[in-house]
């Protein structure tokens, strides 16, 4: 081809144009850290699940960057303490989404700031994954770009149904709540469900968490026949009095539902410690001692890098390191595979994201589900059994 | 049934008392009516539960480190919440300064204690039976402070002092009794009446955040019940109060008791508006 005077002009005219709007930049960028939003609560009343999940989080994303990073980048962690304030959640996610431009946010990782912070984070378009249950936390149509890579509260309270009346056998069951939002909330959603596959319900009522003598509700449970107790409820003091109070009436029903029942602050408050016996909380199967007393093996994999890197399990629990793993490894799959804007993110995980294996647990998205844990892997586990952050299986799992 | 409801029923009717008599202390010296009652009686509980559970100590340290800690409060609620709005107690601004320390001190103990409920110790080292010490000690808690504040105010110069404040502080000042020292000391002893009723109360009820409000607002019924002002009308209304929400929890049940509660206490307001205790006021026309 024969280089005249105007084309070499021309073309020095579209370098030095292409030079001045800055396409050349991306090769200088390559080599920059990508900033990922990253919205824990450190400090204040919900940080013990913070604490918790950021010990995985960070695992997750060290061991990444040890391994060469996303196609040569470093992830970098642009991390805000909520201090489980969802005000402080809502102007922590603007600081991330609107002076550091991250493309991606993991986190808030409990419900209260998660809902305080869905919109705006949606309003700025940034592909956005978390791990908390509310359901209404996830809307395809609302939060397009949002994912959750843990179980909804549908599918704990279908767990911990399918639990009493197919595993026990109990035909009979008593649900009874607390009367905060998720207490009602939870009691109207998974009464519906536990009449639908076959269980009878003879008491169901909500009740101020304060009163301090249950004992005419567990009368009022025992004389309707229930064979299981079902408590929906966080706080820590009414579970511990219903847990007493069965003792008191030394009746021996199994009680099943929500994680804090296993917790260390209901264990606290019980009046002996075997009133602990048959409470069956939800957990998850990955993260449970089988009755031979043996993690699976992908989880003793996870356990011995745990140790490696000196990552402490006994002061919390199993699930939430490895939560924060999986939602870290999620991100950083999502930016090597998929892309670094938030779209291309967004893209990647609802159309590639299937049967994807978790230590938590396995994720599955669609472009019409953000919902992706299974509901396999929610199951119960026996409440007096927690030994280095797991817990044993309940029984009659396989 | 019936040994529930009354050991549940009188023990929950001596804090509702306690914490009534608390809002009275500070009422009658200042005429504030402070709604942080409630939330110094569960610091009560939360201070003995770090005092004795958390820190090791004795039982006895515990309580008297945890009563000091209750008047300090009452003093320090006298100065940020009650002086500043003395001058203008018709504009009712207690209410809002009252209920912002409140709020701050809930608030401080969700950060720095916990918001879940924490076990309180056992306070005497044995077992009974039959009505066990979580029941009779609120109970002996409201029966030592209403025979201490009867015998002040009967039989101290200083108690009777305070009924000179309460029934007239202009007069009071003009006799030359020094009003501002008394109404920092009713403060301080209601702060102390506080922490003791969350003290006596923290084995049926635990160490909770929780329990501020509803001290606060049970606490609350048994004063406008029994009228302002009147610690006889908040005993009688505390005990009643306690008794009738635990027949309603075994009657009714659920949140419904609450409710049961509620009713009683607005039909008996409209037809006793001064309270059962109380004198209608005289009004000049």
């Amino acid at each position: 081809m024969k280089v005249t005077r105007r084309k070499a002009l021309t073309g020095g005219a579209a370098v030095a144009a292409a030079a001045a709007t800055g396409v050349f930049k991306p090769a200088l960028a390559n080599s920059e850290p990508i900033a990922v939003g990253y919205l824990p609560a450190f400090t204040g009343p919900s940080s013990s699940t913070g604490i918790g999940i950021g010990r995985g989080t960070e695992l997750a994303i060290k061991e990444i960057n040890d391994a060469g990073g996303i196609k040569g980048r470093k992830i970098e962690l642009v991390m805000r303490d909520t201090q489980s304030d969802p005000t402080k959640a809502v102007n922590a996610a603007a600081e991330l989404t609107r002076r550091h431009k991250v493309s991606v946010i993991w986190g808030p990782l409990n419900s209260g700031e998660t809902a305080a912070v869905m919109a705006n984070i949606a309003r700025d378009k940034v592909a956005h994954l978390h791990p908390c249950w509310v359901d209404t936390l996830i809307d395809v149509k609302k939060y397009p770009l949002a994912f959750r890579s843990a179980p909804s509260n549908q599918q704990i309270g279908h767990a911990a149904n399918h639990y009493v009346v197919n595993v026990l056998k109990a035909k009979k069951v008593a649900v009874i709540s607390d009367a905060s939002g998720y207490g009602t909330a939870s009691l109207d959603a998974y009464v519906p469900m536990l009449k639908q596959i076959g269980g009878e319900v003879v008491y169901a009522s909500s009740v101020d968490a304060n009163n301090p003598d249950l004992k005419p509700e567990l009368l009022r449970m025992q004389n309707g026949g229930a064979e299981a107790i079902m408590p929906w409820s966080v706080n820590a003091g009414f579970l511990a009095r219903i847990i007493n109070t069965r003792a008191d009436l030394n009746w021996d029903v199994p009680i099943v539902g929500q994680t804090t029942l296993g917790s260390g602050q209901t264990k606290a408050l019980l009046a002996k410690p075997e009133n602990w016996e048959k409470v069956y909380p939800n957990n998850f199967r990955n993260l449970c001692y089988d009755p031979s007393g043996k993690l699976p093996p992908q989880t003793v994999e996870f356990v011995e890098r745990l140790k490696k890197a000196g990552v402490s399990t006994s002061d919390t629990l199993l699930w939430w390191i490895a939560c924060g793993y999986d939602g870290a490894r999620l991100v950083a799959e999502a930016l090597r595979e998929g892309g670094t804007s938030s779209t291309e993110l967004a893209d990647y995980w609802k159309g590639k994201v299937k049967d994807w294996k978790g230590i938590y647990g396995t994720i599955t998205f669609s472009p019409e589900n953000h919902n992706g844990f299974a509901d396999t892997d929610v199951i119960m586990c026996q409440a007096n059994s927690l030994k280095d952050g797991a817990f044993t299986l309940a029984p009659g799992y396989a | 049934m019936i040994e529930s409801i009354l050991s549940h029923g009188i023990a929950l009717g001596a804090v509702y008392a306690l914490t009534g008599i608390a809002y009275n202390v500070m009422y009658s010296s200042s005429r504030v009516f402070s709604f942080t009652a409630g939330t110094v009686g569960m610091l009560g509980g939360v201070f003995g539960s770090v005092f004795i559970s958390s820190m090791g100590m004795p039982v006895i340290i515990g309580f008297l480190l945890t009563v000091i800690v209750g008047a300090l409060l009452g003093l320090f609620i006298e100065f940020v919440a009650a002086r500043p709005v003395l001058k203008s107690l018709d504009q009712h601004l207690y209410v809002l300064s009252t209920l912002a320390v409140s709020l701050g001190m809930l608030q401080l103990t969700a950060i720095f204690f916990s918001t879940d409920a924490v076990p309180f110790p056992r306070i005497i080292p044995f077992e009974t039976e039959f009505f066990d010490q979580k029941f009779w000690l609120p109970i002996l808690a409201c029966v030592v402070t209403v025979v201490g504040i009867e015998y002040l105010s009967r039989k101290t110069l200083v108690g009777r002092a305070f009924l000179a404040v309460a029934e007239d502080n202009y007069a009071a000042r003009a006799l030359g009794l020094p009003e501002q020292g008394l109404r920092m000391a009713s403060f301080a002893l209601a702060g102390v009446i506080g922490v003791v009723t969350g003290f006596a109360a923290g084995q049926m009820m635990f160490a909770s955040l929780s329990n501020g409000p509803l001290f606060t607002f049970y606490g609350f019924v048994p004063v406008a019940l029994g009228g302002m002002g009147s610690n006889r009308g908040a005993v009688i209304g505390g005990l009643l109060l306690g008794l009738f929400q635990q027949m309603a929890n075994y009657f009714f049940g659920g949140v419904f008791a609450s409710v049961a509660v509620f009713v009683v206490f607005i039909v008996v307001l409209l037809a006793r508006p001064e309270g059962l205790a109380g004198a209608a006021t005289a009004r000049r026309v």
